[in-house]
């Protein structure tokens, strides 16, 4: 056992600048990718959203928009992410006489739209659980459909999937190991580095092991605290002040 | 002769279902309309379509001499006829206040101080200023009702339609809004009410319009109606309704 810790804290002390190297690149292409991928979320649910119009036009647009995010979704839902790394990466090199991509922005790229595709469920899904009250309470005072979805129904959905939203930021946090296929430098592949180095295989991976829990662990705990600061507080305080000097 | 709202031959079809069948009538400026009815008799449909909530079939609906089934504006439209529905609709992510001033500001264009204080000005009129920091879900049924009627009196509207306003209360709440309404009512405001509140209707409204199976069988001033109805079926549905009291 002692053996076990001596050996952890050697890699740590000899290896804790790569280890620090991974876990910036990790949390900079999940994060990343998790906002990007929200914000595909939020246009593709917001689109295919938007009430049927009377113009055909419009309607014939909408619904080919609607085909081509309905083929986005199943596509990138539908294949593992470290196949869609590969197929990218090499694709775009395959296009470009052999020129590759930057491996981070590569890796931002390939997580954001993986995620984009879950997000797009996941915000269609928030935003038709919203009450149709809500909508037709915006309508009625006049909004129209993209200041009601802005105003009103966005930010309920957003309340509403934030538990989805840290769900996927965990699993990017997890997934961005296998992003290691294309060489990119997140924690994973410094992991692997290590252990050929030391050959100490089982230590080094424990380590990445914590260190992996530890990150998705602050991220679950630091999002839960978000939950509730936009729920307010459980009361509110009764206003005192007459309107005469709320005027004045 | 200062016809504010005209329906005329107003149908509305779900799927094969013909739900209104032929309506016409019409609502002067100043008027207190009440709608009568049994459930199902098609009074909800009516008032959404005059929102333009639903798309009718056929027929026309004149405000201020325009068909606004041909307008290309319907927010525009909607701003100056609002609603006030039986589940409240009040939005959930925002105050008291901030549910007073997001219209105007986003619709009316007002500025923030200005939306503020008129927001302040008609929630002192339904008795609820002192909630302006409250959410929707932390106040009672009728407090809610009561915030609802001041976002529609907020955006300064010509019309205000009400959807049985106090039919998703507790009977102890049914009071305190049927209160503002007839304060509001007093002060000239145009209001097409749907309403199961028959002594209310009587007093608050000058023109009462009873419907069966999506047609008006009568209308007439409260009196008319309420008093000595020339239908059988008006006479059958008010005495129902009085028994089952
Ligand atoms: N969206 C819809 N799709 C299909 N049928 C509908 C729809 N909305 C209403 N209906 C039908 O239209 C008829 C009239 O409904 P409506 O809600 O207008 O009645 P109402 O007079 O308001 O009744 P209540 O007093 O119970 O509110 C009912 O038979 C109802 O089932
Ligand atoms: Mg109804």
């Amino acid at each position: 056992m002692t053996a076990f810790f001596k050996e952890v804290v050697d890699i740590l002390v000899k290896y804790h600048g790569y280890f620090l190297q991974g876990i910036g690149y990790t949390m900079l292409i999940s994060l990343t990718g998790t906002v990007v991928g929200l914000i595909i979320g939020l246009i593709t649910g917001i689109v295919r959203t938007i009430p049927q119009s009377k113009n055909p036009v419009i309607r014939g647009i909408l619904k080919v928009v609607n085909a081509i995010i309905s083929i986005y979704v199943e596509v990138f839902r539908g294949t593992p992410m470290m196949v869609q790394s590969m197929v990218i990466f090499w694709g775009y090199a395959f296009m470009n006489n052999g020129n590759t991509l930057p491996l981070i922005p590569a890796g931002i790229f390939i997580v954001s739209i993986n995620t984009g595709a879950y997000m797009a469920e996941i915000v269609r899904g928030g935003i038709i659980s919203i009450d149709k009250g809500q909508f037709e309470g915006a309508y009625s005072i006049g909004m129209n459909h993209f200041q009601t979805m802005i105003n009103v129904i966005v930010p309920q959905t957003m309340r509403n999937i934030l538990p989805a939203i840290s769900n996927e930021f965990v699993i990017n946090i997890k997934d961005t190991s296998v992003l290691n296929v294309i060489g990119v430098t997140e924690l994973y592949f410094f992991t692997a580095k290590i252990s050929k180095m030391t050959w100490a295989i089982f230590e080094t991976y424990v380590v990445a092991c914590v260190i992996y829990f530890i990150l998705t662990f602050t991220i679950t705990r630091l999002l839960k605290l978000a939950e509730r600061k936009i729920d307010g507080p459980a009361s509110y305080t009764i206003n005192e002040m007459p309107a005469a000097a709320e005027e004045g | 002769m200062d016809k504010i709202i005209s329906v005329n031959g107003l149908k509305k079809s779900f799927g094969e279902n013909e739900i209104l069948k032929d309506i016409n009538f019409s609502v002067s400026r100043g008027d207190v309309t009440c709608i009568i009815g049994a459930s199902g008799s098609g009074k909800s449909t009516m008032l959404r379509c005059i929102n333009l909530l639903e798309e009718p079939t056929a027929g026309e609906i004149i405000y201020k001499g325009q068909n606004i089934l041909k307008t290309k504006n319907i927010p525009a439209y909607r701003a100056k006829v609002e609603m006030v529905f039986q589940s409240f609709n009040l939005f959930e992510n925002m105050t008291v206040l901030k549910n007073c001033m997001i219209g105007q500001m986003k619709v009316l264009k007002t500025d923030k101080e200005t939306a503020r204080n008129e927001a302040m000005h008609y929630l002192e009129k339904v008795g609820m200023a002192p909630y302006i920091n409250a959410k929707p879900r932390q106040l009672s049924g009728g407090q809610k009702q009561r915030v609802a009627i001041a976002r529609a009196l907020a955006m300064k509207p010509d019309v205000i339609l009400f959807d049985e306003p106090t039919s998703a209360l507790d009977p102890q709440m049914v009071g305190e809004v049927l209160e503002v309404i007839k304060n509001i009512a007093k002060e000239g405001l145009t209001m097409i009410i749907v309403t199961h509140e028959m002594a209310f209707a009587r007093d608050v409204s000058n023109h009462v319009v009873f419907m069966k199976d999506g047609v008006i069988c009568e209308e007439g001033s409260p009196d008319e109606i309420f008093t000595s109805p020339k239908k059988q079926e008006t006479k059958d549905f008010l005495s129902r309704f009085m028994n089952n009291r």
